[in-house]
């Protein structure tokens, strides 16, 4: 039996595939999650609401879906409900965060595998091949820096937001502020849409070469987003099934009746399935789950996705190509939502903190995330993340052994195979230091 | 399309690398939101960003994380040796940060009985900074320090200069006349936009940390919790001439017993957050020269 090794770059986190072969059968590819930092402990004897400040550390990526998370689940523990305009700025933090985590998956941690180069900051103009633009690495950063901006307007810190708080949010944003910002989305939005096209050409030139967009089986999908059009500040989980139905939707607290949670002994992650099934959650989950997205350029991408793929569409490289739909989304909701009164006075409910457990759902980058809590003393008793990369484990140790299987025969191992396994694991954007938290 | 290239000459350039431990990424991300290093600076290794496997022999070596597992501790030992300059950056590469929550013995009972794994890295007994193990020239500090301050650190800039506390650059108001008897909670109650946080009966620590951040979180009403240390009137200093400064500022501005403040500083219960991001003295390791602290 051979082990092949192949350490991960480009994704947020420490992990490596290993694949086990004899005579040139896969016998299992495995996913390994190499950090940990035991956050369900580590807050243990925490008083609960200062969790909001404490728990955006367990990953700098998707800090603030972790920060709203934490607040909506002290706020189901103590029985708040926050005004109407906090929803509206815990909404644009969400943004913040799609665009800046969308940004940097498509642009930073996959476009080098369509270009074939180390990093985006080592294209040099022959590299990249004439029709494609120079200065990617500039105007990538530009656009994910949106992203972070927007979190820091939203959101007060700009990695590690604290502007989210039980009962709403401490303040509002400056309507001059908001209005200058709105101006630079605006402005921006070409950018975006630009880097989006060549994303998608640069794909279509990379599925050519390889001659897939990916060959696994369909799967089950699990989203928090709603049907009508992506929400990212959430209430309820819903899954399809692989041919497309739907078949359920659960409320955070119903998780454990309904999705199955495990860990293994070689990996520090976690991973989850559904009726013993793999699942899917991230931007293909969302893009097959929604009727639209609401906002008119991300509407015309997802148009052309779906005329070219159908709904739902299962190749795992789209998941890339979603990612973009959902920057370019993200965007143009952002000057729709700061083009409201942001500033108004009422931006939370005064509450009186109370021991019990909360459950908090909001919809991340990755996919439903939740945080659940359980308060004694003022303190948290019970700690529990369920976080969205745990949801993709089986998906993406499944995608890989498909890739396994078209690289390896009895007689070679094609190279190939090492790109392959980088593409495959990009694809679902995992996050290391969320799912072993 | 004629094309120039210009900027990516890369030989030329002097080569930094970024070497992430356990950590969170935070830095990182601070990192990628600045730009005005791409032409000028060629980054050789980031896995973040970057497909390479090996930290070559390079200029500047930033540190990020903490050292948790056995792996964390041979590639930090790995890495310094090649590089011209060490730079640890964030506050879990210099004080431990938020990972110190886990050095507490009884969540160390917990987490080493339920942590057995085969075939990964070992976790070690606690989560220590990077100083623990090798020298450092800078020390970069902040729950992740500022795009601006990583700029100011990579290019070695000598006209940089922070400003010295997190409360110069807060420019909130400070009252003689409102002063609380009480601290008020954690993050509840309406925050004035204006008056100063310490005024208001919250646990603001800004007084005393190191300044150059900002304000980033108390100008929009969250208490500065200390993520940049103490400032260079206090670093070398021990922990308790931290805490007497702030109970000196608590003081002055408010009628709060001083017992109160004190519990509230060194209780683990009550603070236990937020001195995770500030405790650089209390660790037993020799202080740090204000020298090399930006």
């Amino acid at each position: 039996m051979t082990t092949l090794t192949f350490p991960l770059s480009r994704i947020e986190g420490h992990a490596r595939v290993e694949i086990e072969v004899r005579n040139g059968e896969v016998l299992s590819t495995r996913f390994q999650a190499m950090e940990k930092r035991g956050f369900s402990l580590m807050v243990k004897g925490v008083p609960a609401e200062q969790m909001p400040v404490i728990v955006p550390r367990i990953c700098g990526v998707c800090s603030t879906a972790h920060h709203v998370a934490s607040v909506k689940a002290l706020e189901d523990a103590f029985g708040v409900q926050p005004p109407p305009l906090a929803g509206t700025i815990r909404e644009l933090l969400m943004l913040g965060q799609l665009i800046q985590n969308q940004a940097t998956s498509l642009f930073v941690f996959t476009m080098p595998d369509r270009l074939g180069v180390e990093s985006i900051f080592h294209v040099s103009a022959e590299e990249a091949g004439k029709d494609v633009q120079f200065n990617i690495a500039r105007r990538a950063l530009m656009v994910r820096k949106l992203g972070t901006d927007l979190i820091t307007l939203a959101g007060g810190q700009f990695i590690h937001p604290v502007k989210a708080v039980v009962g709403g949010v401490s303040s509002g944003v400056d309507s001059g502020k908001a209005a200058a910002f709105q101006q630079r989305l605006k402005v921006a939005l070409p950018t975006a849409c630009e880097l989006v096209d060549m994303y998608w050409d640069i794909s279509l030139r990379m599925k050519d070469r390889i001659g897939t967009w990916g060959d696994d089986q369909p799967a089950y999908y699990i989203t928090s987003t709603r049907p009508e059009q992506p929400s990212f500040d959430t209430d309820s989980i819903r899954v399809m099934d692989p041919a497309g139905d739907y078949c359920g939707e659960y409320t955070a607290a119903q998780f454990h009746d309904t999705i199955t949670y495990e860990e293994t002994d070689y990996s520090y992650a976690g991973r989850t399935s559904y009726k013993d099934g793999v699942m899917r959650a991230n931007s293909l989950a969302r893009a097959n789950m929604t009727r639209r997205m609401g906002t008119k350029l991300a509407d015309g991408y997802l148009k052309r996705l779906r005329e070219k793929f159908g709904s739902p569409a299962h190749p795992i490289l789209l998941f890339d190509l979603c990612r973009g739909i959902e920057l370019v989304y993200a965007v143009e909701r952002a000057v729709e939502l700061l083009a409201l009164p942001l500033d108004e006075e009422d931006t939370d409910v005064p509450y009186t903190p109370r021991d019990g457990e909360g459950w908090g759902l909001v919809e991340a980058p990755r996919g439903p995330l939740i945080h659940h809590y359980v308060i004694e003393n003022g303190k948290i008793a019970t700690g529990e993340f369920i976080i969205p990369t745990v949801h993709n484990m089986l998906a993406i140790e499944r995608a890989l052994r498909v890739a396994a299987e078209r690289y390896i025969t009895a007689d070679n191992v094609n190279m190939e195979l090492e790109r392959a396994v980088g593409r495959v694991v990009r694809a679902f954007d995992p996050c290391i230091a969320c799912a072993t938290h | 399309m004629q094309q120039s290239k210009t900027s990516m000459n890369h030989k030329d350039l002097p080569q930094f690398a970024v070497l992430q431990l356990s950590g969170c990424a935070g830095c990182e991300v601070s990192l990628l939101n600045a730009n005005e290093w791409i032409e000028k600076f060629d980054l050789v290794y980031m896995p973040l960003v970057v497909s390479a496997y090996e930290v070559p022999p390079v200029d500047v070596l930033l540190i990020s994380g903490g050292v948790r597992s056995d792996e964390d501790l041979y590639n930090l030992r790995r890495a310094v040796r090649f590089s011209k300059k060490v730079i640890a950056v964030g506050t879990c590469a210099i004080s431990g940060g938020v990972a110190n929550l886990g050095n507490r013995d009884e969540v160390r009972e917990l987490f080493m009985s339920q942590t057995e794994r085969r075939d990964l890295p070992r976790l070690l007994p606690k989560s220590q900074p990077v100083d623990a193990f090798v020298d450092v020239d800078l020390y970069l500090p902040g729950c992740p320090p500022t795009p601006e301050l990583f700029m100011a650190a990579l290019f070695d800039d000598k006209e940089f200069k922070p400003s010295k506390t997190v409360c110069q650059e807060c420019g909130r108001k400070k009252l003689k006349d409102m002063k609380p008897k009480h601290l008020t909670g954690f993050q509840r109650g309406e925050v004035d936009p204006d008056i100063c946080l310490i005024n208001q009966g919250y646990l603001c620590i800004g007084s005393s940390t190191r300044g150059g951040c900002r304000a980033l979180c108390t100008r929009p009403g969250h208490p500065c919790v200390g993520c940049r240390g103490p400032s260079d009137m206090l670093i070398e200093k021990d922990s308790k001439a931290w805490l007497e400064s702030i109970q000196r500022v608590f003081a002055a501005l408010t009628d709060i017993p001083p017992e109160e403040i004190r519990e509230a500083l060194v209780s683990p219960q009550l603070a236990l957050f937020l001195f995770q991001f500030s405790d650089y003295a209390g660790t037993g390791r020799p202080l740090r020269s204000k020298e090399k602290v930006l």
